[in-house]
């Protein structure tokens, strides 16, 4: 009976396509019976894929249909001639079937030009370079193939907010497999230690996940800026300063000068960690206490212990200045004093600050304390026209200190001579 | 020379029925003769506002783009601007708090019953158009505080039932505050206000001069038993000790704009989040608040549509508190509306400040 229903549901189903199609303008397409078919079935693994194609879904709203991907026959009224090898009917691809599948079509330049012309068409390629590709080539089928990052269906646009590879959900997507212990256990690093399934974690505590998610800048990196993403993979060792200056080119830059471009082996990570890269603050600079530098330097014959101290000596120094020529002008020009000009200065002194912690990444004391001495001249005459304007202040308050004295003055005067009235009025 | 110059006046303008006015006028002596200088200061603090309004004309510019720029030029570059920016500001406020004194003292002492109602008519539509000035001249220096308290405040003129949002087009001059709403703003500030408020203020001492000052019911029943009421002379015992009020209102005034400058904050940013903290001046703060207390809805009714009904049924029962208070008109004691203006004045301190704690 069921069975009957089901047909006859379908019939009807393919009946209103086709009336559908007269009525419109747009070239007849293909009588779709996979989803009529589907939608019907009580097998939860078999409607969802209809429910989630027949909704939001950007294959289907460009006009594709199961058949391009899964083959066989939409036209057929019955299961055996729609899923009928022989018609081309492949099932759910899987593995390198699915690069394959996506690939027919998304490494077609020509075809991709009629769709997205500005979107790369070598993903396939790029995916065969990653880690998950080489996986998969040597048998390993659990690893993630194009569906597990875009979805199978209901695939939205990488620019949809609700895609899973949108800049947002990247990090949750990758840590679906890569925060799971049991899927990582077949896995290990290349030295054989167990690989980690801390990295979501750790880059939950990161300034860029706090910048990305609280601070909506969809330009801070997630998972796929710094291991890519169709060709995801761990940068290499001395490819880490790259990676991270590709956003931070001027750190990068001035990293290369250093002493330490040649020492450390894991570039930038060696100070701000990699997924957990925390705010940066001054209180990673020095010898002592939680410094970065104590790591490696230290006590008074070290010159890089040294350099540090003197680094850091010179910025709390300016650091300080700022905030007490700032306060000494705000207080000046809440007075209705003119500091447009100081504001000015300070805002400068304050690029000598951020150009000097910038420096500080080629570790040259003498390159670092020569911008904050430049940033020292500044407050110096900030602080010099901040004093004028303390001086004015005096000046204003003495004159209408003497002002308020002769009001007063006649304010008695006046009372004295109420007084005298009042006498005469009343002896 | 003072002789001379009245004596050539007297030729020509006749002025003996001054002079008798003068002459005959007084002043009645009682324990709350105090309050009678209350409306002088506040009418000397009206002229201070005047003359510091029209030098800071000389250089303000009203529009969106350079009206807090010309206020910046005023208190930075021009000789004095800030003090004459500082005193403006200053005795504005003052004012305000003047006028809501005096109107106080004449509520508690039932200054208003017959046969002065008019005077208090008019002195209660003067109180309503000082806040009138407060409002204006708030959004003028054209910053961010300004701004925002301009558009909250505009926005609750907007929801008074029926005329409420064509008024607040009318007021802000299209659906926001913009540079338009600063031009309306502007002209009522330095135009249509101080045009009124002269004439309102000519009126109010006409019938002050003409009437003589208001004595409490209990010393005028007591005038009525036959009992002489000490007296003083108009000119000069009470004008003299009228000036010594000024010059004391002049000395705080100028004492504030020493040591407390008027701040001039951040230019107005349209497109800016709003700052928290947003609120009107002091003197609308009660109001502000309990606006916010209103739930939304109250009986199916918008609660902020009820608030704004409430006060406009406030402000109507003041203008017409000199008719409603039949026992003060016949000279006898109304302790109903002596609670009424206690209530009103503990609710007005109470709220001014829970308004201006609250986040």
């Amino acid at each position: 009976m069921l069975q009957i229903i089901r047909r006859v549901l379908m019939i009807l189903s393919a009946m209103a396509l086709c009336a559908s199609s007269h009525a419109s303008a747009q070239p007849a397409p293909a009588a779709n019976t996979c989803l009529a078919c589907h939608s019907t079935l009580t097998d939860a693994k078999l409607t969802t894929p209809a429910k989630l194609f027949s909704g939001p879904d950007v294959h289907r709203e460009r006009g594709f249909a199961c058949v391009d991907c899964h083959g066989g026959d939409p036209a057929a009224g019955d299961k055996a001639r729609a899923h009928d090898a022989a018609r081309g009917f492949t099932g759910a691809p899987a593995g390198q079937v699915q690069i394959a599948t996506c690939a027919r079509c998304h490494s077609d330049a020509t075809l991709m030009r009629r769709f997205a012309p500005k979107q790369r068409v070598d993903q396939a390629a790029e995916y065969a370079t990653s880690v998950h590709g080489k996986q998969l080539a040597a048998g390993h089928t659990n690893v993630a193939t194009c569906a597990s990052c875009h979805g199978p269906h209901g695939i939205r646009l990488v620019s949809d907010a609700k895609s899973p590879v949108f800049p947002t959900n990247v990090a949750a997507t990758c840590a679906t497999c890569h925060a799971d212990q049991r899927h990582m256990a077949e896995y290990s690093l290349p030295d054989g230690k167990p690989l980690p399934t801390n990295q979501f974690a750790d880059y939950q505590k990161s300034v860029h996940y706090s910048a990305l998610t609280k601070g909506n800048d969809l330009s801070a990196p997630t998972c796929n800026d710094c291991h890519g993403n169709h060709g995801a993979a761990p940068p290499g060792v001395g490819a880490v300063a790259n990676v991270c200056g590709t956003c931070h080119a001027i750190f990068a830059a001035k990293f290369q000068t250093s002493v330490h471009a040649q020492i450390f082996d894991k570039g930038c990570v060696e100070c701000h960690g990699n997924h957990a890269v925390l705010k940066p603050s001054d209180d990673m600079l020095g010898s002592t206490g939680h410094a970065v530098c104590a790591t490696c330097h230290s006590g008074a014959d070290d010159k890089g212990a040294v350099a540090a101290d003197g680094m850091r000596r010179g910025l709390e120094e300016l650091k300080l200045g700022i905030g007490k020529s700032g306060e000494l002008i705000s207080r000046v020009g809440n007075a209705g004093i003119d500091v447009s000009n100081q504001e000015l200065a300070l805002t400068e002194a304050r690029s000598r600050l951020t150009l000097a912690r910038t420096e500080m990444h080629a570790a040259n004391l003498p390159a670092v304390n020569a911008i904050l001495a430049e940033g020292t001249t500044i407050l110096t005459g900030v602080d010099r026209a901040g004093q004028d304007g303390v001086a004015e202040l005096r000046f204003r308050r003495r004159g209408l200190a003497i002002s308020l004295g002769a009001i007063l003055l006649l304010v008695v005067a006046l009372g004295l001579k109420v007084r005298q009235l009042d006498r005469r009025s009343h002896p | 020379m003072m002789h001379t110059l009245v004596d050539w006046l007297d030729e020509r303008l006749d002025l003996s029925s001054i002079k008798h006015f003068v002459a005959e006028k007084g002043v009645p002596i009682h324990t709350a003769e105090v309050w009678y200088y209350l409306g002088g200061m506040t009418m000397f603090l009206f002229g201070v506002q005047v003359f510091t309004g029209i030098l800071l004309l000389l250089y303000y510019r009203p529009s969106s783009t350079e009206a807090y720029e010309s206020v910046q030029f005023i208190v930075t570059q021009v000789k004095f601007g800030w003090l004459i920016r500082n005193i403006h500001s200053w005795s504005a406020n003052l004012l305000i708090a003047l006028a809501f004194a005096h109107f106080f003292s004449v509520f508690f002492l039932k200054s208003y019953r017959k046969p002065r109602g008019l005077t208090w008519l008019t002195g209660i539509f003067l109180l309503f158009l000082m806040l009138g000035f407060g409002f204006s001249g708030y959004l003028l220096p054209w910053n961010e505080l300004s701004f925002f308290a301009t558009k909250v405040g505009t926005g609750i003129a907007g929801a008074v039932p029926i005329i409420g949002p064509f008024t607040m087009r009318v007021l802000r001059g299209g659906d926001d505050v913009t540079g338009a709403t600063l031009s309306r703003f502007y002209g009522l500030h330095v135009a249509i206000l101080p045009a009124i408020t002269t004439a309102l203020v000519a009126a109010h001492l006409l019938l002050v001069q003409q009437q003589g000052m208001s004595v409490p019911i209990s010393i005028e029943k007591e005038e009525k038993a036959g009992r002489k009421l000490p007296q003083m002379k108009f000119f000069p015992n009470y004008i003299l000790r009228d000036v010594l009020a000024w010059y004391v209102v002049l000395a705080v005034v100028a004492a504030l704009a020493a040591f407390y400058p008027w701040e001039l904050g951040h230019k107005a940013d349209p497109f800016a989040v709003v700052p928290p903290g947003i609120r009107p001046e002091w003197y609308f703060l009660a109001m502000f608040h309990t606006l916010k207390l209103v739930p939304s809805h109250v009986l199916g009714f918008e609660g902020e549509h009820l608030g704004v009904v409430a006060f406009g049924l406030v402000a109507l029962f003041l203008v017409l508190v000199p008719f409603l208070d039949r026992r003060a008109s016949r000279g006898e004691r109304s302790p109903v509306f002596t609670v009424l203006a206690a209530l009103g004045l503990v609710y007005l301190v109470v709220f001014t400040i829970i308004g201006h704690y609250a986040k």
